[in-house]
């Protein structure tokens, strides 16, 4: 019997007792998922996994009360029972009509990706990538390199008729690395890719070789002296996690329902400089992984946050746009694409007076009103548009939301790593504060 | 509770390799109210089997979404073909794994599964309670989260177990309106070991809590920013839990020392004040139950409490079978994996600075200008030593006076530069037991600290 076969009987089950109840709208997704992942450590490969899992989500709406459960068995009483449970949740919670799904869309069956993993090749791949570097990065110590391969095979069904079926492969890799004189570390680096295919070596994806050559320049940091203002030029490593933070303070279902969000009526109006677009694209060829319908069952489209500097969409879901009374995002997805701009990341450093290249902002989580205080991680101080150290014990204050209105330049150069597609970004007016 | 169907398979492990066989269910309980309405009604059970096997140097794992003889046989079978597999890529044989003495350990308390219904009208009357005294909010939320898990561990050369980790915490998130029209925000939770029944029969203890983030929601509406820069402050206890996990836990978890943690070339020298030390606990602290007991660990090692600094001097490493070979010491039981698919991680249990001798009023007014920093969100540190984490309620502290409070900000520091400014300690030690650590993957944790005056930088203006 094929996985799909599986799959598709648990999918029949669950539609036959769905179908058994009235007044129940429901949708659920079952899956199969197998995960192929070898690690090295400290240079030595050290473990190897194979993990077959199964999932099945289920979604109902009862009387207009909401239920979710989660679990990883296909057996029909073990369905059922599931089943059952998750309606009678449902039971005490508020009716509220917000609560939907989408109405029935064409379904489709996509598949992308290399669906079996070629692990004698990825092997060859993972030992490649640990002899150059330590060929080429003697100063570089990588304490992790995890490289895996999944294969995802998927049934999404709703009580409105929409059936989409997914099988998607890809390889994904994580390096975990610190430069190291023999004396002194620098602080812990991060690189990580999502790929389609092994035909490239993994040193030259994305930008695995500056990363390391920077952790071998951040052995001997030197703390910031003193507090001034000052330029900021974000990674797009580090500018996905200010995306990720306007979803959360600015653009998610519950700061624009409870009306927290800074940007709950700015619609239509000027949020950032002309310069800056940023969307969520998971149908944009250079996003590897995505989701094909929202969770509450639209087909995903790509929409725009922000265009050239107006305040276009929230990412609300059906729920929330219901309740708040907005439209709807496109999708509900997180791969961001932000438009690159026309300065090079070369001449972007060289117009900076006094500031940072940061690689990460290390801070607590910011909230609503966007104010952001962090430690400066992987940062490079930068006067009269030289690069002239690593720095440690340096930290960053700025507010995330008034940030975008003091964008200075936005790179040529993006960086597509599978999951998202960011340029450089360079900002003014950041507090930065060492000893 | 899950069923021992596993026992039986340990005829299946091939001989001469270290072989652990792990059957566990993990559930999750989960209910948010946000705005007096019922976004989140969530329930999860996951649950399945996993083989660790370790050949010559290498592990092999391997897990299956099913727990069934069947499928205990596939992964034993699966994991050592892993092993077998990656062994020609290996550069070193590492030796065999320390052993042992074999015993079966058994944790003391199972999981007790409640409907739904119930953790709903709770979070209600939660909610409810805000709703009635806290009028000046715009905008709520309670959250309840019952994540919990229960494992079989059966192993060829190490301990037996059936384990569980049963835990719940509601929290709560009040926004308000400050004086110049932005949202200010205040959260916290009341938790602890057990179920349901255990922690929350009474509501008192989070009706109190409400009462205290309610008052200091409205303080922080009329906030000020905090002034950057080098400043001596109090790190509530609540605060301080984050000292021993962020700061110090992590440099010295093995696997993270062998990646060049600046812990690696300090073992046995001085690297905190002698007022300062750190104990991660196994199942005991101080005569009573640990807030998160781990009675053996996943690899089947027996749990001890591991003292990771003594009066100053950085003691220990924390370890799991593999590193304690390396470093020549026997393992004491951190080695814990998140689900039945995941590889058990050098993990932290319940770990804490040691209480001192000193009143939280006294150390208050020790201070002429700084800080008491009363709340913190996540914490992040680095293989250097330099920590962070977010703080979301403090107040300043103005001639040995508290004054105005402050928003959010960040504080941070070199771990071993800041220990040797700790100059006192309070006498009480408050616990969290609903702490997630990330690494790799998530785990439950628990830390804890006393009061803690020390000089730390803050971000701000």
């Amino acid at each position: 019997m094929s996985d799909m076969t599986k799959i598709q009987q648990a999918a029949d089950y669950l539609t036959g007792l769905l179908e058994e109840k009235k007044d129940i709208k429901a949708q659920f997704e079952v899956s199969e998922i197998v995960t192929t992942e070898v690690t090295s450590e400290n240079g030595d490969f050290t473990l190897l996994r194979t993990l077959f899992d199964k999932e099945v989500g289920i979604h109902v709406i009862a009387d207009h009360k909401p239920g979710l459960t989660k679990i990883n068995s296909f057996e029909e009483p073990v369905l059922k029972e599931t089943l059952e449970g998750v309606i009678a949740s449902t039971a005490s919670a508020g009716a509220d009509e917000c609560f939907d799904i989408a109405p029935k869309i064409e379904g489709k069956e996509f598949t992308r990706g290399p669906l079996e993993p070629d692990v004698d090749k990825l092997m060859t791949r993972a030992v490649e990538l640990q002899e150059t570097i330590a060929k080429e990065y003697p100063n570089v110590l990588v304490s992790m390199i995890i490289i895996e391969h999944v294969r995802k095979d998927s049934l999404y069904r709703n009580t409105n008729g929409t059936e989409d079926i997914v099988h998607e492969g890809h390889y994904s890799m994580f390096l975990e690395f610190a430069g190291n004189d023999g004396t002194n570390t620098s602080g812990i680096s991060f690189s990580a890719m999502t790929i389609e295919n092994l035909d490239t070596p993994f040193i030259e994806l994305g930008r695995i070789r500056k990363d390391l050559a920077e952790a071998e320049q951040s052995v001997n940091p030197v703390p910031i002296e003193g507090k001034f203002e000052g330029q900021l030029i974000f990674t797009p490593e580090c500018f996905r996690a200010l995306m990720y933070t306007y979803m959360e303070i600015a653009l998610s279902d519950d700061v624009i329902i409870d009306n927290s969000s800074l940007w709950r009526n700015k619609i239509g109006q000027k949020v950032a400089v002309d310069s800056f677009t940023a969307s969520i694209k998971p149908w944009d060829e250079r996003i590897i992984n995505h989701e094909y319908h929202t969770n509450d069952g639209f087909r995903s489209e790509d929409y725009t946050i922000i265009e050239n500097g107006i305040l276009n969409s929230f990412a609300t879901t059906l729920f929330g746009a219901n309740k708040a009374k907005v439209d709807r995002a496109g999708n509900t997805d997180l791969c961001y694409v932000v438009e690159p701009g026309d300065t090079s990341l070369d001449d972007m450093i060289k117009n900076v007076t006094k500031g940072l290249i940061v690689g990460s902002i290390s801070c607590g989580e910011p909230r609503t009103n966007g104010e952001l205080a962090g430690v400066a991680k992987n940062a490079f101080y930068v006067e009269n548009g030289e690069i002239k150290n690593a720095v440690s014990e340096t930290m960053v204050s700025f507010n995330a939301i008034k940030i975008l209105e003091n964008i200075v330049s936005i790179s040529k150069e993006v960086l597509a790593n599978g999951d998202w597609v960011l340029p450089y970004i360079c900002v003014d007016g950041v507090t930065i504060s060492g000893k | 509770m899950l069923e021992d169907i596993l026992c039986g398979k340990k005829s299946l492990f091939e001989t001469g390799a270290s072989s652990v066989l792990r059957g566990q269910e993990n559930r999750l309980r989960s209910v948010i109210i946000n705005q007096g309405i019922l976004t989140t009604n969530k329930r999860s059970e996951d649950s399945g089997v996993c083989a660790l096997v370790y050949k010559n140097g290498v592990k092999g794992f391997a897990s299956m979404a099913e727990y069934s003889e069947a499928a205990a046989e596939q992964v034993i079978k699966t994991a050592t073909e892993n092993a077998n597999y990656l062994r020609k890529y290996a550069k070193n044989d590492k030796g065999v794994l320390p052993s042992v003495k074999p015993q079966v350990i058994n944790s003391k308390r199972f999981i007790v599964d409640f409907e739904q219904e119930k953790i709903i009208e709770l979070c209600k009357e939660v909610d409810a309670y805000i709703v009635k005294n806290c009028p000046k909010t715009s905008a709520r939320a309670v959250n309840y989260r019952e994540d919990t898990m229960e494992k079989f561990i059966y192993t060829s050369d190490a301990c037996d177990g059936h384990v569980a980790y049963p835990r719940v915490r509601i929290m709560v998130v009040l926004k308000m309106e400050a004086k110049d029209g932005s949202t200010v925000e205040i959260f916290d939770s009341v938790n602890g070991f057990g179920n349901i029944d255990d922690n929350f029969k009474s509501l008192d203890k989070t009706y109190k809590t409400i009462d205290e983030m309610y008052k200091r929601l409205c303080d922080k509406a009329e906030g000020v920013y905090a002034e950057a820069g080098e400043k001596t402050v109090i790190l509530d206890p609540s605060v301080a839990g984050m000292i021993a996990h962020e700061a110090i836990g992590h440099t010295v978890e093995a696997d993270l020392v062998l990646g060049g943690s600046v812990a690696g070339p300090n073992l046995g020298k001085k690297i905190a004040s002698d007022i300062v030390s750190i104990v991660d606990y196994a199942y005991t602290y101080q005569d009573g139950q640990a807030p998160l007991p781990v009675y053996v660990d996943d690899e089947g090692i027996p749990a001890e409490d591991a003292v990771l600094v003594k009066n100053g001097v950085l003691t220990g490493f924390m370890h799991n079978r593999e590193s304690a070979l390396h470093f020549g010491v026997m393992p004491q039981g951190n080695a814990r994996g998140y689900c039945f698919s995941d590889e058990p991680l050098v993990r932290m249990r319940n770990t804490t600075v040691l209480p001192g001798k000193d009143k939280l009023e006294d150390m208050i007014a020790s201070i002429d200008d700084g800080y008491y920093l009363l709340n913190t969100g996540n914490g992040q540190a680095d293989l250097t030593g330099e920590f962070m984490f977010g703080i979301t309620c403090g107040y300043e502290i103005k001639h040995g006076k508290l004054g105005r409070a402050i928003l959010d900000t960040t504080v941070s520091g070199i771990a071993f530069d800041l220990l040797k400014t700790v100059d006192m300690l309070s006498d009480e030690v408050t616990w969290h037991s609903s702490g997630t650590c990330g690494k790799k993957q998530p785990m439950a944790v628990s830390m804890g600290g006393p009061a803690v005056k020390c000089k730390i930088n803050i971000g701000g203006r």
